[in-house]
This record gives structure tokens, sequence and C-alpha cells, in this order.
């Protein structure tokens, strides 16, 4: 375990200097006139003074080449200064910080609800395949997994804020107004964890110290728990790591939706008015959270399966 | 006879009860609102609002971010004006032209003081002015004027441009001119907290998500109706939609007409007005096809421009007559010509076009405004009847700029402001349709507009300026000078609020008339 740990977090450096090179030339890649972008998100000008773009390329260090500006902003990075936002001209840290921390909990808490939901549906399902709740599950997860967020969204927003007005709408900052988001975000991961967890439950089940188990006489919930839901909790916990990062990033939709100002709000506004500063160091935030999640679910699902934990020696 | 209830099977209880409690929600979903307000003002109440433009650049007063102030109801500027083109006091009461024609002297209002309570003095304003024209990027409005200021004793300050300027009051009504008090200065951006002069005062700020302002009870003015108002941003239309459904917003700002139009019942106060955007269709007359009159007339021919904003944008856009729409005192009220497909192919089969030799062009747009891409499918369509075969290519406007402003595209179809800021339409037409302008992607150059324009520089009266408009703007119809298609309007939705209105020049809406009703 500690060598696997590492060997992981050793290629973390990695991570960031091939993540860092990525973040900041995509943007640039796309071929925009930066300070043109910027003039225009601040003053929405389309008729722009060549003067202007010019000091504004000298103000915002955007006059030299790539490689200087790759290289002053790399340096300032590893000094963890993330520099100053385009538009707001406030350090990055002041607003990537907070907003890391609402996506985090918004995802965490997505997680949460879809283990909570997914896990005990998938063994349920497993207990019978093509059984009634079989069924039931299976329709759900395909809905989970088709039915987009913004779509989603809409439909939990109009039953529950506005039919049965139990819930804001918009916002952010109450337990409550974190229900309809967090479910939102919650579908996908939960019906993908339902059909993960009964696809293993059921390949489990059909085994051979299963059948032994319930020959010595072991009841049905204690085989179902011990020994399919064990091992349906590893592969979880493996996907899991997975879409930490990936709700941290995606969900855009969701924080735009319900205007909670997490980082993909951020993203989309940053993106939106060329903040390169912001918009490289929220993906590259991601980007490293992804990686670290990544590595702490491959480090739990080995502590929770001991055959793949030999396996990995 | 009664009948007797038809029996139910078990299994299908169920599905007829979701049914039921579908059919029960749709039913409060369309009562809502629906009426029982008393109408009656709610003393020192408070209203939520769903805006649609968050900040972003943290309410920099020489950025956009000046337009949410100056609707919040937190910043002012030494002038006000409207869509009649006309100034009118604010914080200056009165201004005069002086001897050096390059300089104007304000006269400011007496007693007022910023929410922190400084006093409103010559040396405040000047100071909040230079700041603006110093910054990097100045705002459109008195981007290279060459603007300085200097107090002229407490009461009063004088503004100076590079040269004479007859809409300077007009520039300095700008929400981007909102005066902050000095001691706003010390920090970047500004500090807005508690520095403007406004009826209301930002007590509270949070990021892009909200911001909590209180009632300023020295305003020098109306005492505001309402004792807190608290701003969300919302970029999502639908989400504001909802918003206001759910009761978390009191007002929701730019719905799709189509979303609006549900709101219906005597509670709601339904906003649609025109606004002074025009979305056009840019015709190249630096190169074949178009530099025939003839081709640009028969385009201008072959498009019903009622049928675009009536059934393609399902109308939520005003049909264009002219450059200039009902948004402004100086446009058309006419209504838009009709279609003649006839006179289209006539016209074309004089320039040398027709079955045998058919035309065929490029027509470009982008998708940044949801309303163009329908545009641009719906004109082709009226081209196509006419005989015109028109590709439609849809990108990215910020890419292809540069290639339109060399003059290498057929047609283009843009959504324009031709206001920018300062209610006078003299710089758009400068830059937009001389000969020298550094926007005219028409490429249209005729030296009897320009000579038309050129009284612009130095008249003060609006009613004269309006009227060099009104000819512009028919010299530009007679020389088919691109076809204007629609006129954007602005759209907002109150649930039982009072004197609420929609300003088409987005800088007010948190007025002291405004008010939450039971």
């Amino acid at each position: 375990m500690t060598t696997l740990l590492v060997r992981r977090l050793a290629a973390l450096p990695v991570v960031f200097v091939l993540g860092s090179v990525l973040v900041f030339l995509l943007p640039r890649l796309s071929g925009q006139d930066t300070a043109l972008g910027i003039l225009r998100s601040r003053t929405g000008e389309a008729d722009p003074d060549p003067a202007v773009l010019a000091a504004l390329r000298e103000r915002y260090g955007l006059d030299g080449s790539w490689w200087d500006q790759f290289t002053g902003w790399f340096s300032a990075l590893l000094g963890g200064d993330l520099g100053l936002s385009y538009a707001s001209r406030t350090p990055v840290t002041d607003a990537l910080w907070p907003a890391l921390g609402v996506s985090f909990l918004l995802a965490a808490g997505a997680l949460v609800v879809a283990g909570a939901v997914g896990i005990p549906a998938g063994v349920r399902a497993a207990r019978r395949p093509g059984g009634r709740a079989d069924r039931v599950l299976t329709a759900g997860s395909v809905l989970g997994v088709a039915v987009p967020e913004f779509v989603l969204g809409t439909v939990l927003v109009l039953a529950f804020a506005v039919v049965v007005p139990v819930l804001p709408a918009t916002g952010w900052g109450t337990p409550a107004q974190a229900v309809l988001p967090v479910l939102t975000l919650a579908a996908f991961p939960a019906a993908l964890a339902a059909q993960l967890v009964r696809a293993e439950t059921v390949d489990v089940l059909g085994r051979a110290h299963v059948t032994v188990a319930r020959a010595k006489g072991m009841s049905e919930p204690a085989v179902l728990w011990r020994h399919g839901g064990r091992l349906a909790l590893t592969s979880v916990t493996s996907m899991s790591g997975l879409f930490l990062g990936g709700l941290l990033g995606g969900s855009v939709v969701v924080e735009v939706l319900f205007a909670v100002p997490g980082v993909g709000r951020l993203l989309y506004d940053a993106v939106l008015g060329q903040d390169l500063p912001v918009v490289q160091a929220g993906l590259l935030a991601i980007i490293m959270v992804a990686s670290l999640a990544g590595i702490l679910a491959e480090l739990l699902a080995l502590a929770l399966d001991p055959v793949a934990r030999s396996a990995a020696r | 006879m009664p009948v007797a209830p038809a029996a139910v099977p078990g299994r299908r209880r169920s599905a007829v009860r979701v049914v039921a409690a579908l059919a029960a929600g749709a039913l409060v979903l369309t009562s809502c609102g629906g009426g029982g307000g008393t109408g009656q003002v709610v003393p020192d109440g408070r209203l939520t609002l769903a805006m649609a433009f968050a900040p972003g650049a943290g309410y920099a007063v020489d950025t956009d971010d000046a337009f949410v102030l100056s609707q919040l109801g937190a910043t002012e500027s030494l002038v006000a004006s409207g869509p009649d083109g006309r100034a009118n006091p604010a914080l200056a009461v009165s201004w005069e032209q002086q001897a050096d024609p390059r300089t104007w002297r304000f006269e400011l209002r007496p007693g007022v003081r910023f929410q922190n309570g400084e006093p409103l003095t010559g040396e405040a304003a000047a100071s909040a002015l230079n700041w603006l024209a110093g910054v990097p990027a100045p705002p459109r409005a008195v981007k290279g004027v060459g603007l300085r200021a200097e107090g002229d004793g407490p009461a009063a300050v004088r503004v100076t441009t590079t040269a004479p300027d007859p809409i300077l009051p007009l520039r300095l009504s700008s929400a981007n001119t909102a005066i902050l008090a000095p001691s706003a200065y010390a920090s970047t951006p500004p500090a807005v907290q508690g520095t403007g002069t406004g009826p209301m005062t930002i007590t509270r700020l949070d990021g892009v998500q909200s911001a909590t302002l209180q009632r300023h009870d020295r305003y020098w003015g109306e005492r505001a109706r309402l004792a807190e108002v608290t701003a969300t941003f919302v970029p999502d239309p639908a989400a504001r939609a909802l918003a206001l459904r759910a009761g978390d917003a009191d007002i929701a700002q730019e719905l799709p007409e189509a979303t609006a139009l549900e709101f219906t019942g005597g509670d709601y106060a339904n906003e649609a007005v025109a606004a002074p955007r025009t979305a056009s269709l840019l015709l190249n007359q630096s190169r074949a096809p178009f530099s025939d009159v003839r081709v640009r007339q028969a385009v201008t021919a072959a498009i019903d421009r009622t049928a675009l904003g009536e059934q393609a944008l399902a109308g939520s856009a005003v049909p264009a007559s002219e450059l200039f729409g009902p948004a402004v005192a100086w446009g058309a009220r006419t209504p838009a010509p009709a279609a003649d497909p006839a006179r289209a192919r006539q016209l074309l089969a004089e320039a040398g076009f027709g079955p045998d030799r058919p035309l065929r062009v490029e027509l470009g747009t982008y998708a940044n405004r949801a309303e163009l891409p329908t545009l641009a499918t719906a004109v082709q369509e009226m081209l196509r009847a006419a005989g015109i075969e028109a590709n439609v290519r849809i990108g990215d406007h910020d890419a292809r700029e540069p290639e339109l402003l060399a003059g290498d595209y057929d047609m283009y179809l843009l959504s324009r402001s031709y206001l920018l800021d300062v209610p006078d339409a003299g710089a758009t037409l400068g830059t937009d349709y001389t000969c020298q302008g550094s926007y005219n992607i028409n490429r249209y150059c005729s030296p009897a507009f320009d000579a038309l324009l050129r009284p612009l520089a130095t008249e003060t009266d609006p009613a004269a300026r309006q009227e060099v408009f009104r000819r512009a703007s028919a010299m530009l119809t007679a020389d088919a000078v691109g076809v204007p298609l629609v006129h954007t309007r602005a759209t907002g939705v109150g649930y039982r609020v009072a004197g609420y209105t929609v300003d088409p020049l987005a800088k007010s809406l948190v007025v002291p008339g405004l008010a939450k009703t039971g």
C-alpha cells in the first residue's frame, strides 16, 4: 500500500506540469484576441481603439511571447501566486478557493446521495435478476443517465419550489438551497452506481463461496451484504474518485441553473469574459483535485478488497 | 340517472393517482399569482430581484458592472437621460458650454451627500471623472474625447474635452460616469458600498451571487418606498422564470418573450419595451454582387420583416422599417415594408441574375444571440423564394470579425445597439456608415451621407440632432445599405409590485417609486 501510495503521489508533479502546459495553451489555441475579449467583457466594446487594445496587452502582460507569458505565470504558480483576475483585478485565489469549497460540498453531497440511493437499490435488484425491483431499477437508471441535468433540475424546481413550495428555486448559503442542486447532480452517479452494484452483486452471488455460505445456513440478507455488497462497494469507491473530479468541473449546468457560486459558475463566467488567469487556475485546480481524488479512491478500494490488495503488492 | 363510479384495477389506480397529482400540480402552476392581491403598497417593503447580468468585474464602475449599480439605485451620474435623447438634471442641476467651446460647466445640486456622509463637491465630482478618463480601457461614453475635469468652487465642476463636444452632457448621463465618494477611489476597483448617491445603498456584496441594499434615508430626492432590496444574479433565463414562479424573486429581468407570456393575471406586471438594438442583414458593398444597388434592393424586397418579427421570433421583436426603431424618439414608427418577391426577381434579372445564372451567396451569423440563427434560417427561405441561394454559415463572431472589417464576406446578420451608452446615435452613424468609419462593415461610402452628418460635430440642440438622425436613416434606406430586420425588446416581469418599468437603456430599475404590494 505504502509503495503504491508513493508511486501514485510521485506522478502528481508530472500531472501538475503537463496540466499547467495544457491549461495555458488551450485558451490561446482558440486564436482569439484575448485583449479584445477582455475589452468586450468589460465595456461591450464592438469597435475597439487599437491604442486601447495595446494598453490592455501591456497592462495584462499579453504583449510578450507565449514562452515569456508561460514562464512568468508558471514561476508565480510555483510560488503559490495564481495572479490577478483580468476582470476584477483581485487575486484569483480570492474567487477560486470559495468557489472550490462550494463545488466540493455540492459534489460530495451528490456522491453521498448517489451512494445512499444507488448501492442499496443495486443490491436489492440483484436479489432477483429480472424481477420487479430489477426492472424498476433498470428503468430508473436509464432515466437517471439519459435525462439531462437542465431538464431534471427544472422538473425538480417545478415540483418542489413551485407546485409544492417547500424548497428555494435558486441561490446558495442555506441547507435548503443545496437540496435541489445536489439531487440534480446525484441522479447520474446514482444511476451508474446502481447498475454497477447490481452487476457486481449478481456476479458475486453466483460464485462458489457464496453457495457454500448459503449451504452453511447464512441468511439471505447476510449473504447479500457481506459478500455481494462489500465487493460492489469496492467498485463504487473506485468510481467515486473519477466522479468527484468530474462533478467539480462538470457541474456548470447545475451551478448556472441554480445560481450556485461554485467553480463551474466561476469558469463559465471566466470563459465568457476571457479571464485567462481564472480559467487557467480553475482548470488546473480541477485537474489536481481529480488526480488526488482518484488516488484516494484507489487506496480506499484496495483497503476494502483484500484480493486486489495482495495483487497490488 | 346516477352513474356508478367505474372500478379501477389495482395496478392502474396508482397511475390514475399520478395523473391526478400532475393535473393538480398543473392547476396550482397555472393559478400561481392568478389574483387575490390587495394591490396596496406594503410600507417599507422588501423586494428580491432576479437579475440577468451578474457583475463580472467586481462592480468596477468603468465596466458594464456600472449598469448593475445604476439599476440597483446605488449610483447616479451628473446628468440623467432617457430614450428621448434629452439631458435632464441629476447630480448637476444645470450646465452650460463656456466661451471656449471645449469646456462645459456643471452646477451641482446643493446639499447632496454620498451614502457614507461625505459631501458632493466640485472636487469630488472632478476626481471621479478624472479617474474614469484615466483607466486603461475607458468606457464607450468617454472614450477618445480627452475628458478632463476640475472643481470650480464647492458647487460646480468644469469638464473639458480635446475638441468641442456638443453631446458632453449626454455622455455624462452614462452609467459609467457615476460619481462615487472620494474615499471610494482608494481601492481598485473603486469601492461601491456606501459611496454612491442613489436612493439605495449597498450593505452587502456576495460575489456573483447577490447584493443587498437598504434605503438611503438622506437621499436628496424622493424617499424610496422600499426599505430593502436583495438582488440575486441568475444568468439562466429559465431559472429566473422559475425563481419568479417559486416566489424566490419578485421581479425577473429579461425573460424570453414566450416565457414572459406565461405570467398572466392581474398580479403580474409584464413589461416588454422596444430596445435600441437592431438585427440587420449587412451587405458587402465593396465587391460583387452587392456593389450593385439593384441586388441590394432585391434582397430588401425579398425579405418579409413582419413575418420575421411576428412568426420566426414569435412576436419577441419589432419588425424594422428603418435602422432606428420605436425605442428612441427619432425612430421610425411606420410598419415594416411588405415583401415583394416578384419585384426582387425583376431587380435580380436587371442585374443579370436569373434561372440561367442564379445568385449564390454566403449568409454568415453567430449564435451568441439566440435569435440570430433563427432569423438567418428564415431569411434563407425568403431569399430562396426570390431566387437567391444563401448558404448559411454560423460561427464565432469574434473570430470572423477581422474578415468582416476587411470586406471578405457576402452577407452577415449582426445585432447592434445603436446607442452605445449615450442616448445619441451620432457615434454609431459615424463608425458604421461613414467613409472613414472604423466599424463600417457594409463598406458604404457616400460623400453626401458624410456631409449630412457633419453638423453633428457642433450641433447641441437635441431636436436638430435628431432630425439629422432621421434623414441619415432615410438615406441608408434609400441606398439599401443592408436590411434592418427587427428591433429587439427588453422584458421583465414583476409579481405584486408597483412602479415597475423596464428601461430600454438598462440604466434604471430600483427607483424611489418602486414598491411591493400586498
